[in-house]
């Protein structure tokens, strides 16, 4: 109970990362394969040619943003984040407050709403990220719920439109894009999803790093990385505020493709549900957040009208954490595992 | 601001005390946050409801807490006590799964709606309290829970079972090599502890509404309770809800727009100037 031993990580059933550096070699393969996934997603529209199921995969790549955040910080920090929200929905309402009072085009707007996710990930970094585990957990909770407070209050009306939510006021263009077509979620489809793969990317390539490796060696023994000299609030910081700004992207995107935001964006519900969609996608890789993200918003359209939505991910969580820690991928990786291994033989 | 106001604010307080020991209870000893006790406190007010409606309410008050404690029992077994060796932010996620799966049965066993149930006879009138007329029913929520946290400190103090959680809390391998059983130990404090969020959950029934939104609300104020207060510590928890409660609701009525935010602020505040919690080891552990 009282170890001076920090808690061991989420992630412990994993195996760990490969201890290497970033070398040319691999930095170059990297981004091949990234460019080779991006240019190949821009087939999905044309592969998917119903409106409804393009629409719930947009849903689900906008929903990986948030999660491929959480999942970063889970992954090399050890730290469970339910305050993300605030990054994801704060900048969705930055960008809908600029649209909407302010009349600001799309692009500045977007700007803006990633600079205020992004700075509200270094204000609350700079609060939460000295506390570890359950402490963490909770600090992020509770510093998430304090926005979503702030945002409903009848004081906060003018500028957030309380419960009502605020439209976005989509004038000009993005990047040539009309209003109608970043709603279009076949049309939008290829922005969204090249912002994930380079979001993917750089978070892959920080985590490949020494800012990595750092960030793992603070993971598996903070106390221990102090003594040997390295400073290890900044690393934190940093992964906290990138691991933010990922989700700001998110926030952004979500925005301008829905129009609409609401206070649902900031809730402890959208928490959970970001953090339930990583988990059962699987913390150990960067895939597992962007499956885990796709099957929620699957999970979401099925099962939402009858109301047990939760009830399905509050099992889904349960049987995730006692039996396949890991996650999906992580169960799929033992499974092609063992596969390889039964066709080597 | 006047007195009745103030008498508000012990009441909520006292709602917040009884079940912020419970899960500051639970921490100290599991090292878990308990992510369902706001569910568990949900479910002790839906069995009041109808235990209520259909035999008395007092009998709620005594069959609430028990049918929790049986709840807390499942989750100590089944839950806590396999998961063991996992580490402990695992079992909190797996606790936060429990608690979407048992608001989401409660409504389908008690359906969408906001359920009334009313004071017990006797006690739906006010009473004068220095020339305050006061509701008797919120005055029964202070009494109990000033009992209850006699009979706490006492139990945990005085007693050699008491004596037994404080030494697994504070290191619970030393504690086990000298002889004490943790898993009894454990399987106590979890029943105990699920027991009081039932035993809130039913004294809330007749003083807040009882609607599936109830649970989420209030956890999170418990958990802010249990950092101010220092995460595992009993009696700074007990401190910390009391001084919340009475802080939220005299807030709300001074600066009625910000007064959500006051737990918020309070939490920020003092884990800038202390930030191990009030009284506490750290929530850094």
């Amino acid at each position: 109970m009282n170890s001076v031993a920090t808690p061991a990580p989420v992630v412990e059933h994993l195996p760990p990362a490969e201890p290497v550096g970033l070398t040319r070699r691999l930095a170059l393969r990297g981004t091949v394969l990234a460019l080779v996934i991006a240019v190949a997603g821009f087939a999905v529209p044309y592969l998917v040619p119903d409106k409804y199921t393009m629409g719930l995969l947009l849903d689900g790549i906008i929903l990986a943003l948030l999660a491929l955040g959480i999942g970063f910080l889970a992954r090399h920090l050890g730290l469970i984040s339910l305050g993300h929200t605030a990054f994801f929905g704060g900048a969705a309402y930055a960008l809908a407050i600029a649209t909407q009072q302010w009349g600001w085009g799309m692009v500045p707007a977007a700007v803006f709403g990633f600079a205020v996710g992004t700075m509200l990930a270094l204000l609350m970094g700079l609060l939460v990220v000295r506390a570890s585990g359950m402490g963490f957990l909770m600090l992020t909770l509770a510093l998430g719920q304090a926005l979503y407070q702030l945002c409903v209050q009848t004081v906060a009306r003018p500028y957030t439109g309380a419960y009502d939510g605020l439209q976005v006021a989509n004038e000009g263009t993005f990047f040539g894009m009309g209003s109608a077509t970043v709603m279009n979620a076949a049309l939008f489809w290829p922005v969204v999803w090249v912002v994930l793969v380079v979001a993917a990317l750089v978070l892959w390539w920080l985590g490949r790093a020494r800012f990595g490796v750092v960030l793992e060696g603070i993971r598996e023994n903070e106390e221990r990385m102090r003594f040997s000299g390295y400073n290890t609030f900044r690393p934190r910081l940093y992964a906290f505020v990138v691991s933010g700004a990922v989700a700001a992207l998110g926030g952004v995107l979500f925005a301008l493709n829905a129009a609409y935001v609401s206070p649902d964006l900031l809730s402890f519900t959208k928490a959970g549900d970001s953090l339930i969609a990583a988990i059962v996608g699987g913390l150990g890789s960067l895939a597992g957040p962007v499956l885990g993200a796709l099957v929620y918003i699957y999970a979401q359209a099925t099962f939402n009208s009858s109301g047990n939505l939760h009830l399905y991910t509050g099992i889904a969580l349960v049987l995730v954490l006692v039996f396949l820690p890991g996650g999906l991928t992580g169960g799929l990786g033992r499974l092609a595992r063992r596969l390889r291994k039964k066709v080597r033989r | 601001m006047n007195f009745a106001q103030l008498l508000n604010g012990v009441a909520f307080g006292s709602l917040l005390m009884i079940l912020s020991s419970g899960l500051a209870m639970i921490y100290g000893l599991r090292g878990v946050t308990n992510f369902a006790h706001g569910a568990l406190y949900m479910a002790g007010a839906y069995l009041a409801y109808s235990v209520s409606t259909n035999f008395s309410f007092w009998l709620a008050l005594i069959v609430a807490p028990l049918a929790l404690a049986v709840l807390g029992a499942v989750l100590e077994l089944v839950f806590f006590r396999r998961l063991e060796h996992r580490s402990h932010i695992e079992v909190g996620l797996v606790t936060f799964g429990i608690a979407l799966v048992l608001e989401r049965v409660i409504v389908l066993i008690w359906g969408e709606r906001t359920l009334a149930v009313s004071a017990p006879g006797g006690l739906g009138g006010t009473t004068s309290v220095f020339g305050v007329a006061y509701p008797t029913y919120r005055l029964l929520i202070i009494a109990v829970a000033v009992v209850l946290a006699a009979a706490l400190v006492w139990w945990l103090r005085g007693t050699r079972l008491g004596l037994h959680i404080r030494a697994a809390s504070r290191d619970g391998e030393t504690s086990a090599i000298l002889g004490i059983d943790s898993d009894r130990v454990s399987l106590v404090v979890v029943c105990v502890g699920a027991a009081l969020a039932g035993l809130a959950g039913a004294l809330a029934a007749p003083y807040v509404s009882v609607d599936p939104g109830m649970g989420v609300s209030i956890l999170i104020n418990v958990l802010i309770v249990v950092v101010i207060g220092g995460a595992g510590s009993i009696a700074g928890a007990m401190i910390a809800g009391m001084a919340l409660g009475i802080v939220q609701t005299l807030g709300a009525v001074l600066l009625p727009s910000l007064s959500v935010l006051v737990p918020y602020i309070a939490l920020v505040a003092v884990l800038l100037w202390r930030p191990a919690g009030l009284a506490g080891k750290g929530v850094a552990r």
